[in-house]
């Protein structure tokens, strides 16, 4: 008993950990954010690249922008662009593929279908064709986007998951005293997914930060210019004379959605 | 009838079934960039010749993408285009369909493509040989399942443009694939970092499955009548861990496109990605929905490949496609 209390304790304190990376990420995005003397995105053409300094912890970019504020300021929008996209996910995706073991048949198969469909075809693409509609995006037209397929892989493990609990005899047994399918999904079908189905999150937010990165990059980012892609934009415009912008640019990226992607393990049993 | 017959028109059946749930795809994703454009608030015709533009010329945009039409006869003429092939003409190249735009685009992105998957296979099932045969000590075989972990999680997007600043900018080692003269050697170099997420995914997959059927007696009878360990694992094993490999791929193909429009618009290289990234900047609306049905097409070609490939090689699938 007490050995089993000691390692779910030390099992919490080992999730507890893997949120360790995100917390340092945001807490240095909000560090750099107080560091800099100024605001992000201020330009200052005579500094312009300029190297990293103790004035200029990251150097300068493209017209002279601070690095330090731009980035600081990036992670964190792109961290709560990604932790928003992923929770609306899981909030749409975990219930509707729930509901559709429960309710077995066409709307299973066509829910799994419809999961196939979001999963499988190039959704950056898609995004870029759906944004076309806006004349500048914005950060909620560049969430609405990711979040018309962010719901799919949360709907997918619920569906696999609750095809194993629908035949559960807890199941079986709320079912012959009466409760009606809401009920079943509310009360035994839901909390018992919610573990596996958690997972999923960091996975999904790691991939939000990556993919706006990707839009920013190729020129479709958020209309107020704060992006690490934008950031790696100005990094290969300029990876001769100025490395340390790509260099910055490419390791903000790769440690946000690391610490996202590890983040999101938190939630496994 | 004969059982071969039976099994033949299932087969059949079930091909017809995968034809119609492909097309069904590619109509789904036409229609909702279709809708988007048409429904999200904001004028498309102002989108394309923007705020200054007079009532004629927003008219003349209005006539030519049938907007004055009420949207179901919109969506009717476009499903009638879909069918034909032939969603209108280019904006920015009037006289020229758009399709054939797109027709343009779509062998250099396949091109990459191709090399990517072609490349990404083989390190992949190298990598994964390596970390599952008996040839390397216990701790090598754990340090490239960790790489291929590493190379898997890094995003595209960050290492491309630092390995292309490290080998072409740097020590240029390899040309820089936007550089004219890069020729062939430029191609293989964008097409390897494409490749690189793949491989890793395919090693991954690769590896767990050998290691599933390094266990199977059919190896250790293998074994036992003399044959070698490289014969052995590539000629035995893996064509039995075909079906993973197949399946992993073709998941990873909607990445690998998406990557591909990131490396195009990297080094200046035409394609579908700069075609989409153009078609965006000037509002080429016909360009944008032949470009996501184009993408859908290939993608849904792919996939029927690899599925015919696995069929090919695997005797087991056959019942099964």
């Amino acid at each position: 008993m007490t050995g089993s209390g000691s390692r779910s304790r030390s099992g919490s304190r080992s999730r507890l950990w893997r949120l360790a990376p995100l917390t340092l990420v945001v807490v240095a995005g909000a560090v750099g954010g107080i560091l800099a003397s100024e605001p992000a995105g201020r330009l200052d053409p005579e500094r312009s690249w300029c190297a990293p300094s103790a004035a200029r912890l990251l150097g300068c970019g493209e017209a002279g922008v601070d690095l330090l504020p731009l980035v600081s300021t990036a992670v964190l929008r792109g961290v709560v662009l990604a932790a928003v996209v992923a929770l609306v996910g899981f909030a749409i995706g975990t219930p509707l593929g729930a509901a559709a073991a429960l309710a077995r048949g066409r709307f299973e198969r066509g829910v799994e279908r419809a999961c196939d469909l979001m999963q499988a075809f190039p959704s950056f693409i898609l995004a870029l064709a759906v944004l076309s509609a806006v004349r500048a995006p914005s950060r909620v037209h560049i969430g609405a986007v990711f979040a018309l397929t962010a719901w799919a892989p949360f709907a997918r493990l619920a569906l696999a998951q609750t095809r194993v609990l629908r035949d559960a005899a807890f199941v079986e047994a709320a079912v012959a005293l009466g409760r009606g399918r809401a009920g079943v999904l509310r009360s035994h079908i839901v909390p018992n997914l919610l573990g596996v189905v958690a997972v999923q999150l960091g996975s999904t937010a790691a991939a939000i930060v990556v993919s706006e990165a990707a839009l920013a990059f190729v020129g479709l980012g958020p209309r107020d210019g704060v992006s690490l892609g934008g950031v790696l934009d100005q990094g290969v415009a300029a990876m001769l004379r100025a490395p340390h912008v790509l260099v910055v640019g490419a390791l903000s990226v790769a440690l946000t959605s690391a610490a996202m992607l590890v983040a999101g393990r938190a939630a496994e049993r | 009838m004969s059982p071969g017959a039976g099994r033949g028109g299932r087969t059949a059946r079930v091909l017809v079934a995968r034809a119609v749930e492909a097309l069904a795809v590619v109509v789904a994703l036409a229609s909702l960039v279709f809708f988007a454009l048409r429904i999200l608030p904001g004028d498309p015709a102002r989108l394309v010749l923007g705020d200054g533009a007079s009532a004629a010329e927003l008219a003349r945009v209005r006539a030519s993408l049938h907007l004055d039409e009420p949207l179901g006869a919109q969506y009717l003429r476009f499903l009638r285009g879909l069918a034909t092939m032939d969603l209108g003409d280019s904006f920015r190249r009037p006289g020229t369909s758009a399709m054939s735009r797109v027709a343009e685009a779509v062998w250099p992105t396949a091109q990459l493509a191709l090399i990517a998957v072609g490349i990404g296979a083989v390190v992949g099932i190298a990598a994964a040989i390596a970390a599952s045969g008996p040839w390397l000590p216990v701790r090598a075989r754990v340090w490239i399942e960790r790489g291929l972990v590493a190379v898997a999680a890094a995003p595209l997007v960050a290492f491309a443009p630092v390995l292309t600043w490290a080998l072409a900018a740097r020590a240029r080692i390899v040309p820089l694939p936007g550089d004219p003269d890069a020729g062939p050697a430029g191609l293989l170099f964008a097409g390897a970092l494409l490749s690189l997420p793949l491989a890793a995914h395919v090693g991954r997959i690769a590896r767990a499955a050998l290691v599933d059927v390094g266990r199977a007696q059919f190896l250790a009878v293998a074994s036992a009548k003399g044959a070698r360990p490289v014969r052995v694992w590539v000629l035995h094993a893996l064509p039995a861990v075909v079906g993973p490999i197949v399946t992993v791929v073709a998941s990873q193909l909607s990445a690998l496109l998406g990557g591909a429009v990131v490396l195009e618009r990297m080094f200046e290289r035409w394609g579908l990605g700069t075609l989409i990234l153009e078609a965006y900047s000037t509002r080429d609306l016909p360009v944008l929905e032949g470009a996501v049905v184009a993408a859908g097409l290939l993608f849904v070609i792919a996939q029927a490949l690899g599925t015919a490939l696995h069929a090919a090689v695997d005797p087991r699938a056959r019942g099964s496609t």
